[in-house]
């Protein structure tokens, strides 16, 4: 039904890549915010996304901030390759959703929801690492990939969940031999991250533990902030709570410390 | 999110956390009405994958069981947890836990009539002695072996052999069964708990129309255990003072154990004991005297003010209370029982000797009491699967048969509730002999079944 070459060829369109986009992205990794805000004036439509994104509210600012190279310098090195990653996920994601329930707007809170506490959990973690902190983008970035590899067989899925009810990672898995967290390992390699960003998505499902600790500590904490986010209403509602299978047991060792930074009582 | 159905049981598998923001979208209308239609025997939902849940978060779930629960009588409840959930859960529905628990999908199945007759050993242990006799019974019902484990000690002893067993229930509850308002003792008495500070508002916390029909059904000791209570008002001294009086007509005794006086005023005490009350310091002072429990619990209780007729509503529903105890006794038994005779009239027990009764009451819709009266042997036979050895101890052997009259009350509330009739039962009481029970029920008019079970003769009395 759904073949490896179809997938390959939607994690070929990721990124998008105008070249000032390619471009701010490269200059972000080397830690050349200022050269990078320059050639990300250019993108006239990335600079409305910026502009938005850090007047938000969550940012807590009381005057309107406008100026790119001002608002890099707000975002951080990492801050400012997350949001360009987000923008590109924006020009990707589906205008109509169909087989999730959602739409732009719960598609950005979603990324916002992710990248705000995942920032939050390295924090906590006391670990500074602006591909680590990049890393979350690949979960909503294999959601779009998800829902466009499915669009077309929605009759042929529903029907195969009425007989029996598996999860679509599985669908995905069972259909063409990669799930959700292969499809993010995918794109990390398609965005030049280093190889332990692939290991620590991979360990996020659950499902594929790393031998190294760290990196499987991270994958504990990607995997139950993941849950965490999966469990608001909206997301339920967009029946995205039910992709994927969650590992309980996985999680359990770092449930206390999640739960008061998070504050969940 | 859709019950995924599988051998006759319903279950939904919510996931990550659950709370009263996001409880409601994980259980749409449409989701609550599809699974009120589905035909199954349970409808469960696991906790497995669940994280995090608040009281909140679980209503969503609560309220669907008891929409599904009145429009189909399935089982409902909560499974796949572990000590921790299932505590929390027996704590947010202290008093209102009215559906089930099963540690398990596994364990839920052996309840199920899917999974009957195999026949396989089951080690069962719960506090609650009522749950154990619930949990048995079931068990023993659907074809299987229970073991019960009187004491937690006496659980992981046995626990340990676990080749022994094909199955080890524990934090599992049965919902249908119980009754949560008040503890019954040894001695027939019956104990309520009150805390805080009591005021005008016990009038509607204290459920009188139960406390009646418990009068009506032959309790005459009610112990209130007032340990934690801070201080009374004058309200809540009018309230005991006419509970007193009220209860005098039936010779019942009224006690408060543990109830100190600093906040209170000392004259409140006098005013409740001149109504009456008697005042104790510590529980054991009642419960561990035999001598004064009787004196207290088991005076004479021919003074009954109303006596009230059988009438046609009662006798209509008289195939339901026949069967919900026929049911029970033949299982627990394992004989079969044939109608000998059947009339209305006042109760009439020609052979007095060797004889134990109990009688359990309802009130709701309609009320009244059914009373049971068994040969000693019957009785011993039906209480020898609950308390696991044939036993001589006639005090073991009243209270087991108070355990299995609660299971044909439980089963007689479900019976009924099936024809829209809701009714309570109150705690059942028990008879040492056919004396003791004459007191309550020598005069009163009602249906009278003469049934035998094998060779014992059986009686079966429902009057008002």
């Amino acid at each position: 039904m759904i073949t490896k070459e179809q997938i390959d060829s939607y994690i070929e369109k990721i990124p998008p890549a105008p070249k000032a986009l390619q471009e701010t992205l490269h200059l972000l990794n080397t830690g050349e915010l200022t050269k990078a805000a320059k050639v990300a004036s250019q993108d006239l439509a990335l600079n409305n996304y910026l502009k938005n994104l850090v007047n938000k509210p969550i940012y807590g600012f009381r005057n309107s901030v406008s100026d790119i190279s001002q608002i890099f310098g707000i975002l951080g090195v990492s801050g400012s390759q997350q949001a360009v990653y987000n923008y590109m996920m924006n020009l990707l994601s589906p205008k109509d959703w169909k087989l999730f329930k959602l739409n732009q707007n719960s598609f950005h809170n979603l990324q916002d929801e992710l990248s705000t506490n995942w920032k939050k959990i390295l924090k906590f973690l006391e670990i500074q690492d602006k591909d680590i902190e990049s890393s979350i983008t690949l979960l909503p970035a294999s959601i779009i990939v998800s829902e466009a590899l499915f669009r077309e067989k929605i009759a042929d899925i529903n029907l195969l969940r009425s007989v029996n009810p598996i999860d679509l990672n599985t669908v995905l898995q069972r259909l063409c031999g990669m799930d959700l967290f292969d499809i993010c390992e995918q794109i990390s390699l398609k965005w030049e991250m280093p190889k332990y960003i692939a290991q620590i998505v991979q360990a996020s499902s659950g499902l594929k533990p790393s031998q190294d600790k760290e990196i499987n500590t991270l994958g504990r904490w990607m995997h139950l902030l993941l849950f965490f986010t999966l469990s608001k209403p909206n997301f339920i509602e967009a029946e995205l709570n039910d992709f994927i299978d969650f590992q309980i047991e996985y999680v359990a060792e770092i449930y206390d410390d999640f739960s008061s930074l998070m504050e969940i009582s | 999110m859709r019950a995924l159905v599988k051998n006759g049981v319903g279950i939904f598998s919510p996931q990550g956390f659950l709370d009263g923001n996001n409880s409601v979208s994980f259980l749409s209308i449409e989701d609550i009405e599809a699974t009120a239609k589905l035909n199954v025997d349970m409808i469960l939902v696991s906790l497995k994958k669940v994280v995090f849940f608040n009281r909140n978060g679980l209503d969503a779930f609560v309220k669907m069981f008891a929409k599904v629960r009145s429009s189909n009588h399935t089982t409902v409840g909560f499974c796949d947890y572990d000590t921790k959930k299932f505590n929390a859960i027996r704590k947010f529905y202290k008093n209102d836990l009215n559906f089930s628990l099963f540690s398990s999908q596994e364990i839920a199945m052996l309840f199920t009539s899917s999974y009957k007759n195999q026949n396989k050993n089951v080690l069962l242990f719960s506090e609650d002695k009522s749950q154990r006799a619930a949990m048995a019974i079931e068990l023993h019902d659907n074809g299987h072996n229970p073991i019960i484990a009187q004491t937690e000690d006496e659980f992981l002893e046995k626990s340990k052999s676990e080749a022994a067993y094909d199955y080890i229930i524990k934090n599992t509850y049965l919902g249908q069964m119980g009754q949560s308002i008040a503890t019954r003792v040894t001695g027939n008495a019956i104990i309520y708990t009150v805390s805080s500070f009591l005021d005008a508002e016990i009038g509607n916390t204290f459920n009188i129309a139960y406390h009646n029909n418990s009068l009506n059904v032959g309790f005459r000791l009610f112990i209130f255990d007032a340990y934690k209570v801070i201080s009374m008002n004058v309200h809540a001294l009018n309230f005991f003072s006419k509970l007193a009086s009220s209860g005098a007509e039936y010779n019942a005794t009224i006690c408060f154990v543990g109830m100190t006086f600093e906040k209170t005023p000392k004259a409140f005490k006098e005013t409740l004991e001149d109504s009456g009350i008697l005042f104790y310091n510590q529980m054991d002072d009642i419960l561990q005297n035999k001598e004064l429990l009787e004196e207290l619990g088991a005076s004479s209780a021919a003074n009954i003010k109303n006596k009230r007729v059988i009438n046609k509503t009662t006798v209509t529903e008289l195939p339901n209370f026949i069967e919900a105890t026929v049911a029970t006794i033949e299982m627990m038994t394992n004989s079969k029982a044939t109608k000998e005779a059947a009339n209305i009239n006042t109760i009439a027990i020609t052979d007095k000797t060797n004889k134990i009764a109990s009688s359990i009451g309802f009130y709701g819709d309609m009320d009244g009491m059914v009373i049971l009266v068994f040969p000693a042997e019957i009785a011993k036979k039906a209480c020898a699967l609950l308390i696991g050895e044939d036993t001589e101890d006639i005090e073991l052997i009243l209270d087991t048969l108070a355990e299995l009259v609660n299971i044909v009350g439980g089963k007689l509330k479900t019976l009924l509730s099936d024809q829209n009739i809701s009714v309570d039962i109150t705690l059942p009481r028990t008879y040492p002999n056919v004396d003791s029970l004459l007191e309550i029920a020598n005069g009163k008019k009602g249906v009278q079944v003469d049934l035998a079970f094998d060779n014992d003769k059986f009686l079966f009395f429902l009057t008002r």
